[in-house]
């Protein structure tokens, strides 16, 4: 699945650039030529320059340590948050289509209404209210990501479980478990690959706007966001100093979303999802008593 | 069969090649359909007749395309022509139903609106004559309670209703010639014989000239009076029905003809036919 | 076999027509309610464990620390705090139901009127930012669909992509270096009632407007082109060409009516996403919304102002998708079954 997405261009830029970023994370605060929170007085707000590749802020901190410094934060934060709405999303996904309608129908009840909490309010409310970290904050985002995991899941295992060769392993008698593990996950992966890259993007996203609102940090650390925010309150003084953050964000965000579009691209994904009431949750061949008489009815 | 290059003809078609991104499909084959008559075109998936009746209407698939030949609908050569120019000729001078009916109606629209939609659009008639005239013409197909299949959407109804149902849509501007392509394949056995009776009937009540294709022998030889036999995009024998599938010269039509002996396809061959 | 099932007496059309029509409205309507009530008791409820779980306490607000461990229990007790919290949900719902939205803890002004005001800031710049959304998503989506396969899709959706990579904040930022500073077209911050002057709230609204909608723009333009080129492909769409209707029937009356679903769900689902987003647009132009007055609330420790505003927000995205569904199955009648 992931070998044929990177060997589309869109995969192969898209990972490369994914790559590059990450290793710059993980090295990140070693490899920062300056203490990303040491003042520098006599250089305020310095243009680029050798001693500082992209100069300095408003108190003379070297902007390329600070955002080096800053990236691990800002990506584990969004790992965080996905690594809780995948656990929170695709297990009820999967089993929303085994448990029967009583599980089906509170599960999506239940989705339905986390997607109509608002994203951010909720996120800062829960930070606010459980604490002031970005712990709570990537839980709350989790949560909110969740509906999107089950959804996914439970799409294209709903598809794959109506299919006719499951239909034929089940009457053959085979286990639930043993269809899940040889039928159905090969075509629930893809889905939530897409979903994982996709919902990665969404949550750095979320993490630097949460830190630019100065919510989940406590202020001289350095995140993405903050640092974005910091510059942009000495804009006349120093008109590219927001840029950086804000380039940071993008290729990051537009690398994976790329990967994700390759990934759904070359594993041949369609459908959509939709707040608020859906078809007929199962196809209503499974309805029919006996198969036979509805396929002489075509 | 007529000449292809006999004048008076409705439908002709010459030397007609269609290409596609990967070379020819359809080998510069030629046929004409007189008015009123009818035509079979047989074959199996891939023999290239369904492209064939696609460039009759000017709807062949992106990357395909007539690359020789002519193709003429009552004496004008519409080989070429834009959206525009097929907009004055669809459905006006040449109707077409197809496999799937209910998938060629809209499924957001009740059946009876997308008749109404057509004489209004294409004839112009008023709101209030159409719908009248919609109820009539339904009932004409033989749907029973016209009024109220008029107000179901293609998905309440079932396959042999849906078939009646484009009939009546696709003949609502009287065009002379009708396309039927494998109009009967995806319904029930019984609901097929219906479906083809009521080709068989407009044929005679309208002076309808039919152009059927199916890769069932059987269904055509119930409708047509010449048939053309196509194999991997050349005509393989033509002729009258009663000759092609009398005495089958070629091998290949033998053979179709040699399987439906067994499903005794000498029931379908009205006697006029059997004794030509 | 369903084609010779035939009624016993035939009704008339137009009784039949209307019948129809109210028992596929009555069904709509009962299984919405049964969706969107359920949906609104789980919503309110994960938005009051929110509030007694964070463990705060209008007791410990007012009083100080200096309280002994009594004159909380006591004030706690005024408050019907002490109960259990299913039974303090049900109390606290029912104030809710009666637009009762509580006290906040930090200023003791009933919440509901200081929520009600900030809210038309909110409004306002959401709807604009909505009809911007709608219009531009709509035209942008609506031509790459027509000129699939050309530049101008090609451009269309390069941008679309370009600007779901970009945070909401971003945006607002390059648009108010863009038209504040360097153009100096438009005011940067601040906010006045349309009911005082509407030329000024127009303008002033504005900015934030578009930066909030870019998102609904690229998401809606993306669907909508995925939606109608998927379209396109149907069987149906031959069906109406041969028929002779023009480009232009088959386009407005064919495609976009089953083409546009996809666009439409987009729409329900950016809702809240409208309604939260604000709060970023907010602050960054320096408006007193409700969003904005939710977050610092929220920083406060003030827990019914949050309570409010979430809840103010879920009636909204509710009331929204209610809206988007009942286009929904106006448009794909197929799709009243199962909602």
């Amino acid at each position: 699945m992931f070998r044929r997405a990177i060997r589309s261009p869109l995969g192969a830029t898209s990972a490369a650039i994914i790559a590059v970023v990450v290793v710059l994370s993980v090295l990140g605060p070693l490899i920062a030529p300056y203490d990303p929170l040491a003042q520098d007085a006599a250089h305020i707000l310095a243009s680029p320059s050798a001693a500082h590749w992209l100069g300095t802020d408003y108190v003379g901190r070297d902007v390329l340590s600070r955002l080096l410094d800053g990236s691990p934060l800002s990506l584990l934060s969004a790992a965080e948050a996905v690594g809780i709405a995948f656990a929170l999303g695709v297990t009820p996904g999967l089993l929303s289509v085994y448990l029967g309608r009583v599980f089906e129908w509170i599960s999506l009840r239940v989705i339905d209404a986390l997607i109509t909490l608002p994203f951010l309010v909720f996120a800062i409310a829960m930070t606010a209210l459980l604490g002031n970290g970005l712990q709570q904050a990537m839980f709350a985002v989790g949560i909110l990501i969740a509906p999107a995991f089950y959804r996914v899941t439970r799409a294209a295992a709903l598809s794959a479980a109506g299919s006719q060769y499951v239909e034929a392993a089940r009457l053959a008698g085979a286990s639930p478990l043993w269809v899940l593990r040889t039928h159905l996950w090969g075509k629930v992966a893809p889905s939530v690959a897409v979903t994982t890259a996709n919902s990665m993007a969404a949550g750095l996203v979320i993490v630097s706007s949460l830190t630019f609102l100065g919510i989940g940090v406590q202020p001289p650390a350095p995140t993405w966001g903050g640092i974005l925010a910091d510059d942009l309150g000495y804009l006349f003084q120093q008109p590219f100093g927001p840029l950086y953050p804000t380039i940071i964000i993008m290729v990051i965000v537009g690398a994976l979303n790329g990967f994700a579009d390759a990934l759904r691209d070359t594993s041949g994904i369609t459908g959509h999802v939709r707040l608020l009431g859906r078809r007929r949750s199962r196809p209503r061949r499974s309805a029919a008593i006996n198969p036979a008489l509805e396929v002489t009815n075509g | 069969m007529a000449e292809p290059h006999a004048s008076g003809a409705l439908v002709v078609a010459r030397d007609l090649t269609i290409s596609g991104p990967e070379g020819d499909l359809v080998h510069g084959i030629s046929f004409a359909l007189e008015r009123g008559g009818a035509l079979g075109i047989v074959g199996e998936s891939g023999s290239g007749k369904s492209l064939t009746c696609r460039s009759l209407l000017g709807i062949l698939p992106p990357g395909v395309a007539v690359t020789g030949g002519s193709i003429e609908l009552d004496e004008r050569d519409v080989t070429n022509l834009s959206y525009r120019d097929w907009q004055g000729i669809r459905g006006t001078e040449i109707g077409a139903v197809f496999q799937d009916p209910g998938s060629y109606l809209n499924p957001g629209i009740p059946v009876g609106k997308q008749l109404t939609e057509v004489l209004r659009v294409k004839l112009g008639m008023s709101r209030r004559e159409v719908s009248a005239k919609a109820i009539e013409s339904l009932g004409a197909l033989g749907l029973r309670a016209p009024e109220i299949v008029s107000l179901q959407y293609p998905h309440e109804l079932s396959g042999g209703m849906l078939q009646r149902v484009l009939i009546a849509i696709a003949l609502a501007e009287s065009p002379r010639v009708l396309i039927a392509d494998e109009p009967t394949t995806a319904l029930d056995v019984t609901v097929q014989a219906e479906v083809l009776d009521v080709l068989a009937d407009l044929r005679e009540r309208l002076d309808l000239a039919v152009i059927l294709v199916s890769h069932d022998l059987a269904v055509v030889a119930q409708v047509c009076t010449e048939i053309v036999v196509l194999k991997d995009g050349m005509i393989v024998e033509a002729g009258p029905t009663a000759r092609v599938l009398g005495d089958p010269q070629h091998e290949y039509t033998r053979l179709l003809v040699d399987n439906h002996a067994r499903y005794g396809i000498e029931r379908y061959l009205s006697p006029e036919l059997a004794d030509a | 076999m369903t084609a010779l099932a035939r009624p016993v007496a035939l009704p008339s059309r137009s009784r039949v027509r209307v019948s129809r029509t109210l028992r596929g409205i009555a069904l709509w309507v009962i299984r919405t309610i049964a969706i969107v009530v359920p949906v609104f008791l789980f919503a309110t409820f994960v938005t009051y464990l929110l509030g007694a779980a964070s463990g705060l306490s209008p007791a410990g607000l007012k009083l100080g620390d200096a309280a002994t461990t009594a004159d909380v229990a006591r004030v706690n007790a005024q408050l019907g705090l002490d109960q259990p919290l299913i039974v303090r949900y049900g109390t606290w719902l029912g104030q809710i139901l009666h637009g009762n939205l509580g006290t906040s803890w930090f200023n003791d002004l009933p919440v509901a009127p200081q929520l009600f005001e900030r809210l038309g800031i909110s409004v306002s710049i959401a709807g604009y930012a909505l009809i911007i959304g709608v219009v531009f998503g709509f035209a942008l989506g609506l031509l790459a669909a027509v000129r699939r396969g050309t530049w101008v899709d090609r451009v269309i959706t390069a941008f679309a992509t370009l600007i779901s990579t970009l945070p909401p904040f971003v945006v607002a930022i390059v648009l108010i270096i863009v038209f504040c500073i360097t153009l100096r077209w438009l005011p940067s911050g601040g906010y006045v009632s349309p009911t005082v002057n509407v030329g000024e709230w127009l303008t002033l609204i504005t900015l934030p407007a578009i930066a909030l909608s870019l998102d609904t723009v690229a998401d809606l333009a993306r669907q909508l082109r995925t939606g109608l080129v998927a379209a396109y492909d149907d069987h149906y769409v031959t069906g109406a060409i041969v028929r002779g209707f023009s480009r232009r029937r088959v386009l407005f009356v064919h495609v976009l009516r089953n083409g546009a679903g996809p666009a439409l769900s987009v729409l329900g689902l950016r809702a809240p996403a409208l309604i939260g987003g604000a709060v970023v647009t907010e602050s960054i132009f320096g408006m007193e919304g409700f969003g904005r007055f939710g977050s610092e609330s929220a920083l406060r420790g003030d827990v019914p102002v949050v309570q409010g505003v979430l809840v103010v927000a879920i009636v909204l995205v509710l009331v929204f998708n209610l809206v988007v569904n009942a286009l929904l199955a106006r448009l794909l009648p197929a799709s009243r079954r199962g909602i």
